[in-house]
C-alpha cells in the first residue's frame, strides 16, 4: 500500500484510489489511421523507471490527477490534477 | 561463452530453456547460448504456484496448452528427473449463475477437443475438496464448478533444472550472471537501424559482445525494456503477481482449487503446505516485494472458501513479475525485425505453456516460420485487431 | 516437577498459581508464567516431536519463539510455538509428526534409508516406472509434518484490525529499542513500541541483576511515557513500500490475534540477535542446546535443563550460561572455549545427549551440550525496505548496508556494546527518528490542503551522528570437522548441503530451491547463516561472495484468520429487498447486489406479465443523474447514436462500446429538462461508467459544463409491466397524463405516484408489454410499492423476479451485454448496425467501428428455435458444424417460453449461418447433436413491438 498524493485529499492511501494507468495521448479518432489507433490501445512503453500516470481519488474527492511514479523504485513525485 | 552461436536465447527460465533444449534435441540445433541475468529458474519459473491445466476457453488455447499437458504427462521420463507432476484434478469454482454458465461453455469448448472437462454441482464438488464450505448462505456461496481430472502441480524447480540439465548434455551454453545491454539489429526502420525491417546480428552482454543471426527473447518481467533493445515495441504492461504459503499441516485438500470471483486459487503440496496465488496487482510496477494487502484479500478469500484453516499461518510470501497482454495471450513468433523472436507476454499463464512454448518456439526458429499452434498468438494480431478470446476466461484463470 | 529448580531471583513463573494441562493425554501442571514447553520440560520430558524428514527426536533446542523443536498441536490450534506461547489451564497438548506414537514411530524408518532422503532424492526417484508415482506420492502425503486442522472450531471472522499513524515505530523492546522509544517520545514524536515476548526487556530479562533492573526501569519509563504505546507479544511481521508496516498482535484483550497496520514516519529496527546452533554430528539429539535456552529455562522458568552439561562458548552468552548452569546445580563436565580454538565433533545418545567427543580427542559422559557459536542477525525488516546486508568476517556475523531514510537500525543487530552503550545507541537512533518522522509529519499535514497549514514548526534536518556500535570480534564457528544438521524443521544436513553443491545447486538461491534448506518455518532465523557457511567451505570462497537468501515477509507467520481479519464485503440491497424476503422471493446473488430470482413460479409470473401486470424491482440498474449545457456532447462521445436532437421528454436506447470496438455497455437514458438527464446502464456496468464519464469530463474535456451524480441507491427502480399497467399506474398518478398519445413510448414524465413527489416514469418496454419504469425517491420505495401491489389486486397486479424477467426479455429477443456478447463481440455482432452512428466528430472506438462495419467475418447474434421445441439447449451449447466438431458459434440465451410453449434461444453464429431459415447444429451437453433453426429476428414474440406501444 503505497502513498498516493490527491491534490485535493493530501496523501492518502493507494487503496483509497484507483490507478488509471499511464498517461497515453490519443489519437483523432476522425483522422487516424487504423495503425495509429492500434498502437494508442495497445502498445504501451512500459518502463522501469519513471512513469507519469493517472489516478483516481475514488474513495475521496473523484478527481482525476495525474503523478510522476518510478515504477522501478515506487517513488513518487509531482502531482497534478488533470 | 563463444563468440558467436546460431541461437542466443534472452531468458534461462522454464520458457528459454525448453526452447534450448527442443532446439537441440527436435532440430539438431546445438550451437546454442542461454542467458540469464541472474540464475536460471530465478524469475516466474521459481516464483509461480506449479498449476498446469488445458481447460481454456478458445480452441486455440485449448489445443496449445492440451500439448503443454501432453509433454508435462512424459516429462520425467524425458528428462530423467521427477518433476512430482501430480495430477489431482482442478476445479474452477462459480459463485454466480453467469461464473456457471461461463464454466458451461469452457466445458463445452473443452470436450469437442478431446478434454476431459466438465461442470459439477456444489454436492460434487464437496466431495472432491471436503474442506470447501458449499453452505448457501454466504456472501460467495458455491454455485458448481468445472472440473478438470488432467489438472495439477508439478515442482516448477525441477522443470527449469530437468531442461537445463538436458540442454546441457547437448552441450547448449548456458550463460548465467550475463546481462544481455543490447540487440544488434542493422537496416530497420527506426533509430539506430533497429525496428521493423531490419535484421539481427548479436545481441552486446556485460560479458562481451555475441553475434548470431536469431536473438530469442524469452524474458518475463523485462520483456518490454529487451525488445525495445530491438526496437520492437510490445503490447505489454508489467504487474507484480503475488503469492503465498502457509506453514504445513496435515493433508487435507486432494485437488487444485480456484475461484475466480475471489482472485484465488490454492492447492497442498505433498509436504502438507497451502500455496496461493491471486490475481496480478492493480498497480504496474517493477517491484517484486509484495503487499500487505495481498495477504489480507488473499486470506480472507481463503477463509470463505475453507472457515476451517484460519489458525494456519502464512509463512512467507512473494511476487513475480507478468507481462500482460490486452488479450490475455502470449506473443510468440517472428516479428517485423528478422531473426528477432518473441516468446513474452505470459501474463500468469506461462509455467503452464512453458514446455509447448519451448517445443513451438524451437520448431519457429528452425523453419523460420510461426508452428501452427502458435499462429493466433503472433504480434500481428495487434496491428491486424484480431485478438484472442481468452480475456473472460483467464482473469484469473489458474 | 521434576526438573523444576528452586526459586530464581529472575523467574517470571507465579509458584502460586498452578496450571493443569495435558501432555500427549498425560495430565502434568505448570505454573502461571511457564510457557507450554517450559512446563513440559519441568515435568521431566526430554522428547517433544519427532523432525520431519527422518523422524528423529528431538528436544528442546532454543527455548524461544524460533525453536524448531517446539511446534505442537495445542488444542484446535497447529504449530504452536511452544517455546514463546504462555501456558493456560487446561491446554490439549500433543506432538505433532508422530505416528503413531512419539515412542514408536513408525516412520522413523526414514532415518534407515536416510541416504535415500537426502538432497534432491525425490528429483532422481519415484520416476520409473511412471505408473508409481501417484502411488508414492499418496504415501508421501501421509507423512506431511505439522499439526492438524480441526474442521468444527473456525475462528474466522473473531479476529480485528487496527490502524495506526505513529511518528516512530520501534520494532524490538531490548534496552537499544526502549532507549530509542524514550528518545523519539521525549523528543515530541508518537511512539509504538512492539515486542515480540510478552514482557520488554529483550536479552536482559534472562541477564543478571542489575541487567534486570535497567530492563525494569526502561521498561517502567516506556510504560508511562504519555507519547509511547507498547504493544508485547506482538510481532513487525513486515515492511512494506513507503513504510506501510504490520504488527501481528497477539496480547489483544477480546480478538484472538489483531492486525495492526502502521503508516510510520521512520521505522527503528531493534530486533537483537538470534543465537545460531552449531553444526556437528548429532547436533540435534535431545539434551543439546543453545547457551540462550539455557539461560532462558534457568532464569526465567526455574527449569534445570541437565544433570551434566558440555559447555562450548565462543562469547559471553555461552560465558553466562556456565555461571547459570553451575548456579542451577548442573555439573559442568568441561567448557570448551571456542575462541582457543576448543570444539565439539560429535555426540552420541538417541533420546538424549549419553556422550560427547571433544576435538581433543576426549570422550566425555553428558546428558546435556550446551553451544555458543555466535549470532545471526534478523536482518528481515530491513531487508523489506530494500537493504541487503553484509557479511563482517571479524564479527562473524552480517550488517546491514544501506538503509532507506526512513528505516534505522540499532542494538544487536547494528553492533555490540554494553548495556549502557546499547541503551544509548538506542536513545541517539530514537532523537534521530524523532527529526525526521517530525519533519515528515509536518510535510504530511502542509500538503493536505483540508487540514490547514501546520501551527508548529517544522524541525531543522539534523545529520547522522551517531556514535556506531563496535563490531566486538568473533570466532567463525559454524561447522565442526563432522556433519550435522543445519535446518531443523527441513532435516537438512551440512552433507545435504554440500552434496547439493557438487551436484551444481552452488548459488544460494539454487541450493535453497534444491535442498528447502531455510524454507521451514523459521524461515532461516537459525539456519542462514550455517547454511551460507557451509555453501562456502563447499564451494572453497568466503562467506561474503555467498550472499544471502531474500528475507521475505512475514518476519514470523502469521494466521490467516488475523490477516483476513472480520468479513467486510457487504452485499447490496435496494429498499424493496426486505420486503421481497418476507413475500418468499429466493436470494440471487448478481455482482453486488442480492435480488429476487422468483416468488415461487417465475413461469407464472412471466405469464402474469403478459395477461395482467407485474412489478419488479429494478433498482441495480445504474443511474446516472447528468445536468449542464454540454450533456448531449458527453452522450455523443460514449454512445455509439447520437443525442443532440432528443427532445426533453423522450428518452432513448443506447449502446456503448469501448475503445476497442468492444460493446461495453447499454441502457436507456432519458431527458428530463433542457439540461437535465438521467442515464442508465447496466447493473454491473454501473461503477465503472460512472468514472469513465468522469475521466472524459475532467481529462479530456474539462471545458464541458456536465455534471455527474450517481443515484443508483438514491432512485429505487420499479418497472411496472403489463397490458393492464397504464390503468393501475392512472389510479396512483397525478400530474401526469398517462394516455397513449399524451405519453407516448420512449417518453419520460417526472410527477407524483401514490402520493410520492419528483418520481421519474418513463415508458420503455424490455419486457415487450406495455410498461412504465417508475424511479422513486427510495425512501418513499415501499410506500410506492406496496401501494401499487395493494391497488392492482382486481388488475391481477403481482410481483415478478428476475427470472421472470429473463424469459420475457428473451421472448423479446433483448440481448444482455456481456451474456449474449463477450469481450470480442464488436457492435455487428450485437446487431447495433441501425444504432451507430460513424459520422460523428469523436466516439469512443470510432476507428474500430468503422472497421468492423467494413468486416464481414464477425460473428452475429441471432434468435434461434430448437426443431424440436421441447428441448431446451444450455447457455453455452457450442453450434458445430454437422457431424464435425468444428465450432461455429454457441447458444447465449435460452429458456423454455411459457408465451410460445416452446424453447427459445440467441445464440452467436458464424456469418454463414445468420441468414434465417439455416439449419443448425447444436451439441447437447450430453452429447447429442440437435437441428435448430435461424430466425429472422432476435425476437420470438411481437418482433414489432405492437404490444408496447398501445
Amino acid at each position: 500500500m503505497i502513498i498516493v498524493p490527491c491534490p485535493n485529499c493530501g496523501p492518502r492511501n493507494s487503496g483509497d484510489l484507483r490507478p488509471a494507468g499511464e498517461v497515453i495521448s490519443r489519437p483523432d479518432p476522425a483522422t487516424c489511421s487504423l495503425s495509429e489507433w492500434r498502437e494508442y490501445l495497445y502498445m504501451r512503453p512500459n518502463p522501469a523507471g519513471w512513469v507519469t500516470e493517472t489516478w483516481y481519488c475514488r474513495g475521496g474527492c473523484r478527481r482525476y490527477f495525474t503523478i510522476e511514479r518510478n515504477t522501478a523504485t515506487n517513488e513518487i513525485r509531482g502531482q497534478e490534477a488533470s | 561463452m563463444r563468440s558467436s552461436y546460431d541461437v542466443v536465447i534472452i531468458g534461462g527460465g522454464l520458457h528459454g530453456l525448453a526452447t534450448a533444449y527442443y532446439l537441440a534435441e527436435n532440430h539438431g540445433i546445438t550451437n546454442v547460448a542461454v542467458v540469464d541475468k541472474g540464475y536460471i529458474g530465478g524469475g516466474g519459473s521459481g516464483r509461480n504456484t506449479a498449476i498446469v491445466r488445458s481447460n481454456y476457453l478458445t480452441p486455440e488455447g485449448v489445443a496449445f496448452y492440451d500439448r503443454s499437458l501432453d509433454l508435462y504427462n512424459t516429462m520425467s521420463t524425458d528428462l530423467n528427473l521427477n518433476v512430482m507432476f501430480s495430477k489431482r484434478g482442478h476445479l474452477t469454482l462459480a459463485h454466480t449463475d453467469s461464473a456457471l454458465r461461463t464454466m458451461h461453455w469452457r466445458a463445452e469448448v473443452n470436450k469437442l477437443q478431446g478434454i476431459d472437462s466438465s461442470v459439477i454441482d456444489a454436492q460434487e464438488v464437496k466431495k472432491q475438496a471436503p474442506s470447501l464450505d458449499i453452505s448457501q448462505d454466504t456472501r460467495y456461496p458455491i454455485l458448481g464448478a468445472l472440473h478438470h481430472p488432467p489438472g495439477g502441480i508439478v515442482r516448477h524447480d525441477a522443470v527449469v533444472w530437468g531442461y537445463a540439465r538436458g540442454a546441457d548434455v547437448h552441450d547448449i551454453h548456458i550463460l548465467q550472471e550475463t546481462e544481455v545491454l543490447d540487440i544488434v539489429v542493422e537496416g530497420g526502420s527506426g533509430p539506430g537501424g533497429k525496428g521493423a525491417g531490419g535484421k539481427v546480428t548479436g545481441v552486446k552482454t556485460s560479458r562481451g559482445d555475441i553475434s548470431a543471426p536469431i536473438v530469442v527473447n524469452c524474458t518475463a518481467g523485462w520483456a518490454s525494456l529487451i525488445s525495445n533493445m530491438a526496437g520492437v515495441p510490445l503490447p505489454i504492461t508489467t504487474h507484480p503477481l503475488q503469492a503465498a504459503v502457509t506453514e504445513p499441516c496435515k493433508v487435507f485438500l486432494p485437488t487444485v482449487v480456484v475461484s475466480g470471483s475471489l482472485h484465488v486459487y490454492v492447492s497442498q503440496t505433498d509436504r502438507g503446505e497451502l500455496v496461493f496465488g491471486a490475481s496480478v496487482d492493480p498497480v504496474g510496477t517493477y517491484r517484486v516485494n509484495g503487499t500487505l494487502e495481498f495477504t489480507e484479500e488473499l486470506a480472507g478469500h481463503v477463509l470463505e472458501l475453507m472457515p476451517g484453516i484460519s489458525k494456519m499461518r502464512l509463512l512467507r510470501q512473494w511476487s513475480g513479475l507478468c507481462d500482460m497482454t490486452p488479450d490475455y495471450s502470449p506473443v510468440m513468433g517472428n516479428t517485423p525485425v528478422e531473426g528477432y523472436l518473441v516468446d513474452v507476454g505470459w501474463g500468469t499463464y506461462g509455467f503452464k505453456a512453458g514446455p509447448v512454448a519451448g517445443e513451438t518456439m524451437a520448431e519457429t526458429i528452425a523453419t523460420g516460420r510461426n508452428a501452427d499452434l502458435i499462429a493466433s498468438f503472433g504480434i500481428e494480431r495487434f496491428t491486424e485487431g484480431d485478438l484472442v478470446g481468452e480475456k473472460g476466461a483467464a482473469a484469473v484463470g489458474h | 516437577m521434576t526438573n523444576r529448580l528452586p526459586a530464581q531471583p529472575g523467574e517470571v513463573i507465579d509458584r502460586s498459581t498452578s496450571l493443569s494441562f495435558t501432555w500427549n493425554g498425560k495430565q502434568m501442571t505448570g505454573y502461571e508464567g511457564d510457557t507450554i514447553a517450559s512446563a513440559i520440560a519441568a515435568n521431566g520430558v526430554d522428547v517433544f516431536g519427532r523432525s520431519m524428514k527422518y523422524h528423529r527426536r528431538r528436544g528442546i533446542l532454543t527455548a524461544d519463539h524460533w525453536d524448531p523443536n517446539l511446534f505442537l498441536q495445542v488444542g484446535d490450534e497447529p504449530n504452536v510455538r511452544a517455546g514463546s506461547r504462555k501456558l493456560q489451564a487446561g491446554m490439549v497438548v500433543s506432538t505433532q509428526n508422530v505416528w503413531p506414537s512419539l515412542k514408536f514411530d513408525l516412520a522413523a524408518s526414514n532415518q534407515l534409508v536416510g541416504r535415500f532422503l537426502s538432497s534432491g532424492f525425490y528429483y532422481k526417484t519415484f520416476m520409473r516406472p511412471q505408473f508409481l508415482w501417484p502411488l508414492y506420492q499418496k504415501i508421501l502425503r501421509k507423512f506431511a509434518p505439522g499439526g492438524e486442522i480441526h474442521w468444527e472450531t473456525s475462528t474466522h471472522g473473531a479476529y480485528d484490525k487496527r490502524y495506526v499513524h505513529p511518528d516512530v515505530l520501534v520494532a524490538g523492546g531490548g534496552p537499544a529499542g526502549m532507549g530509542a522509544a524514550l528518545a523519539a517520545a521525549d523528543a515530541g514524536a508518537s511512539v509504538l513500541l512492539v515486542e515480540h515476548y510478552t514482557e520488554l526487556g529483550g536479552h536482559l530479562r534472562w541477564g543478571d541483576d542489575a541487567q534486570r533492573a535497567k530492563a525494569a526501569e526502561l521498561a517502567a519509563a516506556c510504560e508511562a511515557h504519555a507519547n509511547i504505546e507498547v504493544l508485547v507479544d506482538s510481532t513487525v511481521t513486515g515492511r512494506y513500500d513507503h513504510n506501510w508496516i504490520a504488527v501481528n498482535q497477539r496480547s489483544h484483550a477480546t480478538a484472538p490475534e489483531r492486525l495492526v497496520k502502521a503508516r510510520a514516519g521512520v521505522m527503528v529496527v531493534a530486533a537483537g540477535l538470534i543465537e545460531r546452533p552449531y553444526v556437528f554430528a548429532g547436533n540435534d539429539t535431545p539434551g543439546v542446546i543453545l547457551a540462550g535456552a539455557a539461560r532462558r529455562l534457568i532464569n526465567l522458568f526455574s527449569v534445570k535443563p541437565g544433570t551434566k552439561a558440555v559447555v562450548m562458548t565462543a562469547n559471553e552468552e555461552g560465558d553466562g550460561a556456565v555461571a547459570d548452569l553451575e548456579r542451577a546445580g548442573v555439573e559442568i563436565v568441561a567448557v570448551l572455549d571456542a575462541r582457543k580454538g576448543e570444539s565439539i565433533v560429535a555426540v552420541e545418545g538417541r533420546g538424549r545427549v549419553s556422550k560427547v567427543q571433544v576435538n581433543d580427542g576426549r570422550m566425555l559422559s553428558a546428558d546435556t551440550v550446551v553451544t555458543a557459536t555466535g549470532w545471526t542477525a534478523p536482518t528481515s525488516l530491513l531487508n523489506m525496505g530494500g537493504d541487503r546486508p553484509v557479511y563482517d568476517p571479524v564479527a562473524a556475523r552480517y550488517f546491514s548496508n544501506s538503509l532507506p531514510s526512513n528505516i534505522l537500525a540499532t542494538g544487536g543487530i547494528a553492533g555490540d556494546g554494553s548495556t549502557a552503550e546499547l541503551e544509548a545507541h538506542g536513545r541517539a537512533t530514537g532523537e534521530l527518528a524523532a527529526n525526521r518522522s517530525l519533519r515528515r509529519r509536518h510535510d504530511r499535514v502542509s500538503q493536505t490542503a483540508r487540514s490547514g497549514a501546520p501551527t508548529w514548526a517544522k524541525p531543522e534536518e539534523v545529520a547522522d551522528s551517531r556514535t556506531p556500535l563496535a563490531r566486538n570480534p568473533h570466532p567463525e564457528c559454524y561447522r565442526s570437522t563432522t556433519h550435522g544438521m543445519v535446518d531443523f524443521s527441513e532435516d537438512v544436513s551440512s552433507k545435504d548441503l554440500v552434496q547439493a553443491s557438487k551436484e551444481g545447486f552452488d548459488s544460494i538461491e539454487l541450493m535453497k530451491r534444491y535442498t528447502t534448506v531455510t524454507m521451514g518455518p523459521s524461515q532461516g532465523k537459525l539456519e542462514t547463516v550455517n547454511a551460507a557457511s557451509v555453501l562456502a567451505e563447499a564451494n572453497g570462497v568466503e562467506m561474503a561472495d555467498i550472499g544471502t537468501t531474500v528475507w521475505r515477509p512475514p518476519y514470523s507467520p502469521i494466521s490467516l484468520g488475523a490477516l483476513a481479519g472480520r468479513i467486510l464485503e457487504p452485499v447490496r440491497r435496494s429498499a424493496l429487498q426486505d420486503w421481497h424476503e418476507a413475500h418468499g422471493s429466493t436470494p440471487l446473488l448478481a455482482g453486488q447486489w442480492v435480488r429476487p430470482d422468483q416468488y415461487g413460479d417465475a413461469m407464472a409470473e412471466a405469464a402474469n406479465v403478459r395477461a395482467n401486470v407485474g412489478l419488479i424491482d429494478v433498482t441495480p440498474l445504474g443511474k446516472l443523474d447528468l445536468r449542464g449545457a454540454d450533456v448531449p456532447k458527453l452522450l455523443e462521445l460514449v454512445y455509439v447514436n447520437k443525442w443532440q436532437k432528443l427532445d426533453v421528454g423522450r428518452v432513448r436506447y443506447g449502446a456503448m462500446v469501448a475503445e476497442d470496438g468492444v460493446v461495453s455497455d447499454d441502457g436507456v437514458t432519458g431527458r428530463l429538462g433542457e439540461d437535465h438527464w438521467l442515464m442508465t446502464t447496466t447493473s454491473s456496468g454501473a461503477g465503472a461508467i460512472w468514472e469513465m464519464l468522469e475521466d472524459w469530463l475532467q481529462t479530456a474535456h474539462p471545458e464541458w459544463d456536465v455534471h455527474v451524480t450517481a443515484v443508483t441507491g438514491g432512485l429505487t427502480s420499479i418497472n411496472v409491466a403489463g397490458p393492464n399497467s397504464r390503468t393501475l399506474l392512472e389510479r396512483l398518478t397525478e400530474g401526469v397524463d398517462l394516455s397513449a398519445d399524451a405519453f407516448p413510448y420512449f417518453s419520460v414524465r417526472t410527477g407524483k405516484v401514490a402520493g410520492v413527489s419528483d418520481c421519474i416514469i418513463w415508458r420503455i418496454g424490455f419486457t415487450g408489454e406495455l410498461s412504465y419504469e417508475v424511479h422513486v425517491p427510495s425512501g418513499h420505495a415501499l410506500h410506492v410499492w406496496e401501494t401499487l401491489l395493494e391497488t392492482g389486486v382486481d388488475l391481477g397486479c403481482a410481483p415478478f423476479g428476475v427470472e421472470a424477467q429473463r424469459i420475457l426479455r428473451l421472448e423479446k429477443g433483448h440481448y444482455i451485454v456481456g451474456q449474449d456478447t463477450d469481450g470480442l463481440s464488436k457492435a455487428p455482432t450485437a446487431g447495433l448496425g441501425g444504432l451507430v452512428k460513424l459520422d460523428k466528430p469523436d466516439t469512443l472506438g470510432l476507428p474500430e467501428l468503422k472497421h468492423a462495419y467494413g468486416r464481414d467475418d464477425l460473428p452475429i447474434l441471432v434468435g434461434i428455435q430448437t426443431v424440436d421445441g421441447s428441448i431446451v439447449p444450455e447457455e453455452a451449447a457450442q453450434i458445430v458444424d454437422g457431424d464435425q466438431n468444428t465450432i461455429l458459434g454457441r447458444i447465449t440465451s435460452s429458456r423454455m417460453s411459457p408465451t410460445l410453449g416452446r424453447s427459445i434461444c440467441l445464440g452467436q453464429v458464424d456469418p454463414s449461418l445468420s441468414a434465417a431459415g439455416t439449419e443448425i447444429t447444436v451439441l447437447m451437453a450430453d452429447g447429442r447433436r440437435i437441428k435448430a433453426l435461424v430466425q429472422e429476428h432476435h425476437a420470438h414474440f411481437d418482433h414489432e413491438g405492437a404490444r408496447q406501444r398501445v
